[in-house]
């Protein structure tokens, strides 16, 4: 690999973190907007369910999502914080149908500390001013003028140094914060400030309340009539206001995320850490509260936040689960829960492993997660492209063409499946036992190829072969007429639909035939438009399609490339001319329907589907390694099936469905952390930790657990001693042993220690689908890596690297025997390992490079880099350069020095790469997660695959240096063409971030930006095109290219 | 630490959060190194320690007997004991053989802010060298009119590089490394001055505290001192912070009213609603003695009113300053064995009683600070005290040092802290590390065994 490195998104965020509801898009519709970290998605409430509008990438972490109105608008503007301390307003153009900025602007300061319970953003209910809380003991307020324009900001000391929340109270004078902190002596207490804008200072607010529950974590302002604040604690639940104070108990809970139900403020939802749902009513008389109810309403995913939509629809967002669009019901089920669960859409976070398996040995890589947390915990299996589940296959060579006939024009269902050879065409049908055999039909011609088949109206079928259109009965399967074609003419090409025949003969002829009840017209044919393809590739299937309401002409070529055209209905006019590369071999194309959608098969040595979304054309790989011709097949028996011609083989199939990541779930009902999969047992091994609630008292189990790598199941279970975690797994083998051996390092973790003082090494064999302990090392620490090292193991055990080796014993048994260590780390967390040389990540010290010497049995350090980087992940690229992920979202690749001059500088790693990723990295693998093909420019770019907290699976590509140089080109060119929403800036976020500096971004691309040249519209691409001096053409083959890597 | 890390990598604690608790923890931790020693070269008790700002990797230290040494506190030279502990030996020392060498004690030793190509001494020899380290020789000294007591450039800087200097005499000079010459005299002061300090927010701002008890806020952009702090200006009229509960005798006319406040924020709360009705009014009254405001005015007359001017922050000379990484505090230490925690933007002493037992009077004092603003490492004769900032609790006392400590510094990229006294030792305390594990698998293999070596300073 190589220090020029490209980062692009296979998959995005999907923990939600922020959600709200409003009128943003038009005063009449409901919105639902949801953040998912580094991006907002905009929905519209209909009476069908939630309609998805806009989605796009914010250049930040998003710290606040609010929505508010100023005074005079119509519909609601959305305030977006970040955590690098830009804010933006953003409005919505209804014409343009998209977001536009109305403010915008930088709130970081030079005094305070960050805060490390999160950023507060909050805006007044009234609209005076928006507050943020970004650093300890300051409270920021960007005041409104009368015209709900932003003015000059301006800091306000707050004493309180350990804010918990903060909120703006309702229907007051004066704008009045409530102030959620912690003392010194840990105890809890709210507080009310008066904001005086033209003091630029606080007064003392109407009341406080001093020493509430321990866990009281958040507030809740109660609109008018009833004003107020709701304090939610662990244990009770406090109603607070000037005049009122109304306390009940609950179960003990942590409450995460809040929802209000009426506009008046008297019932809210409440979610807890256990995914509870609660209902929160503050009962009262008129305007004085007279006391609070809860109710247990049921069960949803761990909720982050919650929004009541409309009659009864609520959004439940997630960062531990997948999030949910629910129901409350009046009446409760058979469990007693109110709950019912309409949608669920996918969270892959928080991904804290996962490995990358090809499971169907086809050369193409999964990704299988540890993803969810607690009671949400789950596997995920994730795959690029389409599958194809096989149903039958039948062996048969040299397929030609293939077409499916139904035995009358009202049947739902296919019948005959036409299959053409070089010279015959046989006729498959279904019987009654359900199972494909030959058949007749005795008005086909079966002793020559068949060039085309279809459906005609009045129960016929036609036929189209060299030397004549025979028109068949459908029912009697007798021949009605034929149309010869004229001697010395005979037919190349031909297509048909139920009512018309076009033939093209030798000669340059076109003959176009009607078909009528028994009988063939002719008609004349008139030339529309004509359109030059260019080159000297003939094309070799065309297509005219229709998606989304928009038609388009398909021109496959010989060389594998596929041109696409926008077609004017009434005009006939082609424009908006597009050409990409799908394989190398010719193309034939096929449309299909699935779920009542039409898409089009590209059927070449990469097999494709073509389908749209966004009014995008978008080409997704099918899992198949060639397909020569395909026809969809939907019979009685197999239903919405495709046949499909490939390598001696027809295969009947279904498809999935049409999207280009495939996830599937296994949930577990528990929290896996750690993921390994063993290719000769053909298992996973996960660690796991389930939650236990039992009489108040919350219990942690841990696991060893062995599934089946094909169905999943749990099919051993090793449970680990009380406090014992799992901390790492690996399957590997040692040398002078041929067995396969899974080994697991755990740590004891004690209620009153910092630091684990003990943990194991287990060395797990499966024999018969169980998992048979072979050995076990008492280790002094947690194990926090393990890796298999020139037939050794070589484990991460606190400050220190330890070696061990298999040793027989006497007795024949097996045993760890330490061999040599290295100490001299803080923490080493990360440990990855290539021939002789490991590459540590330390937790707070950045990178070491260690070197084993054979010779004298020992481990000494080589090089280190000495910034102080606070790792998450760690990754070899090759023998030189080392990638790894850090505390504050950055990426950051170091190279080993060996030429160096001095000793000091092959003794330093030095820092030749830096991006800001904006995600919190828990893991890098090498893989990839689509099928490489050799002959493909792509095909020798290596890989890595990070996962993140937030969902996100990612490839970093080492590019080429000439490669490299041209994308920064065309990255630069797009920062001046795509503007961040918001006017943040692209260059901005991207430069690498942490607490000591802020560097702009080196030897790293930017591939979601690179990729999003694909969505521009042609006149911006022109733009980039002329700045670049290069043809629209070419920019987008080498952007599409790219593409194929993830 | 793995129920952190595992938090962390679920995205339960967020990163931030993550870090800060390490380190707290890591400083609570905190004890004299078995693992880790730095082999002082002086001969005189050491005065100044400071690890350079960029890297975090070279320690400067300077002492009495006018010598001066670098360490690497990231390498080590060579291992003790089985090679379980490291030994930093000095990388090269300066010392009065050196032709350009001080002729008596030093003071102060620091790096040029920037890089570690340049560093700084000052010393009673009346001047102020500026080295270059790689060719350890003088590039530029500059001729101050007494004793050095201490020297200080800004870590913020970006436009100037001027060093400020406090000598016996009372003006404070600020040297110019650019040019070689004085580029201001900052007069106020009534006696020498014993120590100076940068703001830590504005590359302007310096902080100067004299023999004469006062402490003082120069914008070296403008004439004057803009600020001088007044032990008894506390936080009168301003919401009360938290813990004045905990301060106690000190500022008594103010302290009552304080305590008055506090004390019944529930009792109160009631009377306050019924304010609430002309709550506006009630409230503007109680802003009327807005110190902060004040300060704006003094700005304006540079040469300040003569009481204000006279205003001292200890009885005694200030001898050790210290502001947070967050600029938004500083701490100072008296010859009265006080220890005192200013508010910067209002100039208010906060009250925060330290328990300090005595502070050497005689010489200034090199205070340390953890990142958070939390704990203050602060020399108390022959030990050294960590205290919490916002409660003035002793959190933890090390000692290890045979004679009275001088200097501490705080090294946040490790948390470690290091500290030079009278005894000539520079000391590491380092979080404690478990070092025991491997000893039992060399003796296990029957080599020579690692004692757990007792550290020879308690």
């Amino acid at each position: 690999m190589s220090i020029w490195n490209y980062v692009v998104t296979a998959h995005k965020p999907t923990n939600v973190t922020h959600s709200c509801v409003g009128n943003f898009t038009g005063p009449q519709e409901l919105n639902l907007i949801i953040a998912k970290c580094t991006r907002i998605e905009i929905h519209l409430l209909t009476p069908q369910g939630l309609q998805p509008m806009l989605d796009v990438p914010i250049y930040g972490r998003i710290a606040t999502l609010e929505l508010f109105r100023p005074h005079g608008e119509a519909q609601d503007f959305l305030f977006i914080a970040t955590e690098r301390y830009k804010f933006c307003v953003l409005q919505w153009d209804a014409e343009a149908a998209e977001v536009i900025t109305r403010a915008m602007g930088d709130v970081s300061d030079r005094i305070g500390r960050p805060t490390d319970n999160g950023q507060i953003g909050i805006i007044d209910p009234e609209c005076r001013l928006i507050g943020l809380h970004l650093y300890d003991g300051l409270f920021k307020v960007i005041p409104f003028d009368n015209k709900g324009q932003l003015k000059e900001a301006f800091n306000i000391r707050l004493e309180e140094l350990q804010v918990l929340d903060i909120k703006f109270l309702y229907s007051c004078p004066k704008p009045t914060i409530v102030v959620l902190y912690q003392d010194n002596k840990d105890a809890r207490h709210v507080k009310t400030y008066e904001v005086a804008l033209k003091d630029k200072d606080f007064v003392e607010g109407p009341w406080s309340q001093n020493n509430l529950d321990n866990g009281a974590a958040l507030l809740i302002p109660v609109p008018p009539p009833l004003c107020g604040v709701l304090i939610i604690g662990e244990g009770t639940i406090v109603y607070c206001s000037a005049s009122a104070f109304k306390a009940i108990p609950i179960n003990p809970s942590i409450t995460r995320a809040y929802g209000r139900v009426d506009a008046d403020g008297s019932r809210y939802l409440l979610g807890d850490h256990a995914g509870l749902l609660h209902l929160l009513v503050i009962t009262h008389e008129k305007e004085k509260v007279t006391g609070l109810k809860i109710e247990l309403l049921g069960e949803t995913s761990i909720a982050s936040t919650i929004s009541y939509l409309d009659n009864a629809f609520v959004y439940v967002g997630s960062s531990y689960g997948d999030s949910q669009l629910i129901k409350l019901n009046l009446q409760p089920d058979a469990k007693g829960s109110y709950v019912e669960v309409l949608e669920r859409y996918v969270n892959l976070g928080p991904i804290v492993d996962f490995c990358v398996v090809d499971l169907e040995r086809q050369g193409q890589g999964q990704v299988v997660t540890c993803s969810g947390a607690y009671k949400d915990g789950s596997l995920r299996i994730v795959r690029n492209g389409i599958g194809i589940n096989e149903q039958a296959s039948v062996e048969l060579q040299g397929i030609k063409g293939m077409w499916s006939l139904r035995s009358a024009t009202d049947d739902p269902f296919d019948t005959f499946l036409v299959v053409s050879f070089i010279s015959e065409t046989r006729i498959l049908a279904m019987n009654l036992e359900d199972e494909l055999e030959e058949t007749e039909i005795e008005g086909f011609c079966s002793q020559v190829q068949t060039l085309f088949c279809h459906d005609a109206v009045y129960n016929q079928l036609v036929q189209v072969t060299s030397s004549s259109v025979r028109l068949v009965s459908s029912t009697t399967r007798e021949l009605r007429n034929e149309w010869h074609a004229p001697s010395g003419y005979s037919v190349n090409v031909a297509t048909a639909n139920a009512t018309q025949v076009l033939l093209a003969t030798g000669g340059g002829h076109l003959v176009y035939l009607e078909i009528g009840d028994g009988y063939f017209r002719f008609h004349d044919l008139n030339l529309i438009t004509k359109e030059h393809l260019g080159g000297e590739i003939i094309p070799r299937s065309v297509l005219l399609c229709a998606f989304e309401g928009i038609s388009y002409l398909l021109c496959a070529l010989g060389d594998g490339h596929l041109l696409n055209f926008l077609l004017n209905m009434n005009s006939g006019e082609l424009t908006d001319r597009k050409k990409v590369s799908l394989g190398t071999q010719p193309i034939t194309l096929r449309t299909f329907s699935s779920k009542n959608t039409t898409h089009v098969f590209a059927a070449s040595d990469r097999p494709t589907v073509i389908y749209s979304s966004n009014k995008k054309l978008l080409y997704s790989n099918v899992n198949l390694k060639e397909v020569s011709h395909m026809c969809p097949f939907n019979s009685a028996a197999f239903p919405d099936s495709l046949a499909i011609a490939k390598e001696g083989e027809l295969t009947i199939g279904t498809i999935d469905d049409i999207q280009k990541l495939h996830i599937r779930s296994i949930p577990l009902g528990e929290h896996a952390r750690r993921i390994c999969h063993q290719e000769q047992s053909r298992t996973f091994a996960i660690s796991s930790m389930k939650y236990c609630q039992s009489n108040a008292e919350e219990t942690e189990m841990h696991f060893i657990r062995l599934l089946d790598d094909q169905t999943f199941e749990f099919i051993s279970t090793y449970p680990l001693d009380q406090y014992e975690n799992g901390c790492s797994i690996l399957s590997c083998s040692f040398s002078d042993d041929t067995n396969v051996y899974y080994c697991v390092g755990t740590a004891y973790v004690m209620p009153e220690e910092n630091e684990p003082t003990k943990g194991r090494i287990l060395v797990f064999i499966v024999e018969d689908g169980k998992l048979q302990l072979i050995a076990e090392k008492e280790t002094k620490g947690a194990v926090y890596s393990l890796n298999a090292f020139n037939g050794k193991l070589l484990a991460a055990i606190n400050q220190k690297i330890q070696l061990y080796k298999w040793m027989l014993r006497d007795d024949g048994t097996r045993e760890l025997q330490s061999e040599c260590g290295h100490h001299g780390h803080i923490l080493a967390l990360y440990v990855q390992t290539r021939g002789d040389f490991i590459v540590v990540g330390d937790l707070m010290k950045s990178f070491s490079l260690l070197i084993y010497k054979h010779e004298e049995g020992a481990i000494e350090e080589r090089a280190r880099d000495y910034n102080a980087n606070w790792m998450s992940a760690v990754e070899i690229l090759d023998d030189d350069i080392y990638l790894g992920a850090e505390n504050n979202f950055n990426l950051f690749t170091v190279r080993k020095n060996s030429e160096g001059a001095t000793d000091e500088e092959r003794g330093r790693l030095e820092v030749v790469g830096e991006y800001h990723l904006g995600e919190f990295i828990n893991r890098f693998r090498h893989g990839s997660l689509v099928m490489r093909l050799p002959d493909s420019d792509v095909g020798q770019i290596p890989t890595v695959i990070f996962g993140t907290v937030n969902g996100v699976i990612g490839v970093i590509a080492s590019l080429p240096r000439d490669q490299y140089i041209f994308l920064e080109k065309l990255q630069a060119n797009l920062r001046k063409v795509i503007k961040g929403v918001g006017g943040l800036s692209h260059e901005q976020w991207r430069s690498f971030y942490n607490e000591k500096k802020t560097v702009d971004a080196k030897n790293f691309l930017d591939g979601d930006l690179i990729e999003s040249f694909l969505d521009l519209g042609r006149s911006r691409m022109e733009e980039i095109s002329k700045a670049m001096s290069v043809p629209v053409e070419e920019l987008m083959k080498r952007v599409e290219e790219l593409t194929r890597l993830h | 630490m793995w129920k952190e890390i595992r938090d962390r990598e679920s995205g339960k604690v967020r990163p931030n959060l993550f870090t800060s608790r390490i380190r707290s923890n890591r400083v609570a931790a905190l004890q004299l190194s078995n693992h880790k020693e730095i082999v002082s070269p002086h001969r005189g008790s050491v005065n100044s320690l400071q690890v350079d700002l960029t890297e975090g990797r070279y320690l400067l230290s300077g002492a009495s007997d006018a010598s001066i040494a670098v360490y690497d506190v990231q390498s080590a030279t060579d291992y003790e004991g089985s090679g379980l502990v490291a030994r930093h030996k000095s990388l090269f020392v300066v010392d009065k053989q050196h032709e350009q060498g001080h002729k008596y004690a030093i003071s102060s030793a620091i790096w040029y802010p920037i890089d570690t190509g340049l560093f700084i001494t000052g010393s009673y020899d009346h001047y102020i060298n500026v080295w270059d380290t790689n060719a350890t020789q003088v590039v530029t000294n500059f001729k101050m009119p007494g004793k050095v007591y201490r020297i200080a450039m800004s870590s913020l800087v970006t436009s100037h590089m001027l060093i400020a200097a406090g000598t016996e005499d009372v003006q404070v000079r600020l040297c110019d490394i650019a040019s070689g010459a004085f580029a201001h005299t900052l007069s106020g002061h009534r006696d020498g001055v014993m120590t100076v300090e940068w703001s830590t927010s504005s590359e302007w701002v310096l902080v100067t505290g004299g023999c004469d008890g006062a402490i003082r806020f120069w914008d070296i952009r403008r004439a004057g001192c803009f600020r001088v702090l007044d032990q008894a200006h506390s936080q009168l009229g301003r919401r009360p912070p938290l813990l004045e509960r905990s301060a106690t005798n000190k500022g008594s006319t103010s302290k009552s009213l304080l305590a008055g406040q506090s004390s019944s924020v529930k009792s109160r709360a009631p009377q306050k609603k019924i304010a609430h009705g002309n709550g506006s009014k009630q409230s503007a009254v109680s802003r009327i003695p807005n110190q902060v405001k004040g300060s704006g005015r003094q700005r304006l007359h540079p040469g300040m009113l003569s009481s204000r001017d006279r205003a001292t922050a200890h009885y005694g000379a200030v001898i050790g300053l210290k502001a947070t990484e967050d600029g938004m505090y500083l701490l100072s230490a008296g010859s009265d064995s006080r220890l005192r925690l200013w508010d910067i933007e209002s100039g208010c002493n906060t009250l925060v009683n330290f328990e300090t037992v005595r502070l050497q009077t005689g010489k200034a004092i090199q205070l340390a600070i953890t990142q958070d603003s939390a704990h203050v490492f602060v020399p108390c004769m022959t030990a050294v005290k960590a205290f919490d900032v916002w409660s003035g609790k002793t959190f933890l006392t090390f000692r290890g040092h045979y004679e009275y400590v001088n200097c501490c510094w705080y090294n946040s990229q490790d948390q470690e802290l290091y500290t030079g006294g009278n005894d000539r030792q520079i000391l590491v305390w380092s979080p404690s590390k478990m070092i025991h594990d491997e000893t039992d698998e060399w003796r296990r293999k029957g080599q020579a065994p690692a004692q757990d070596q007792d550290n020879w300073s308690d």
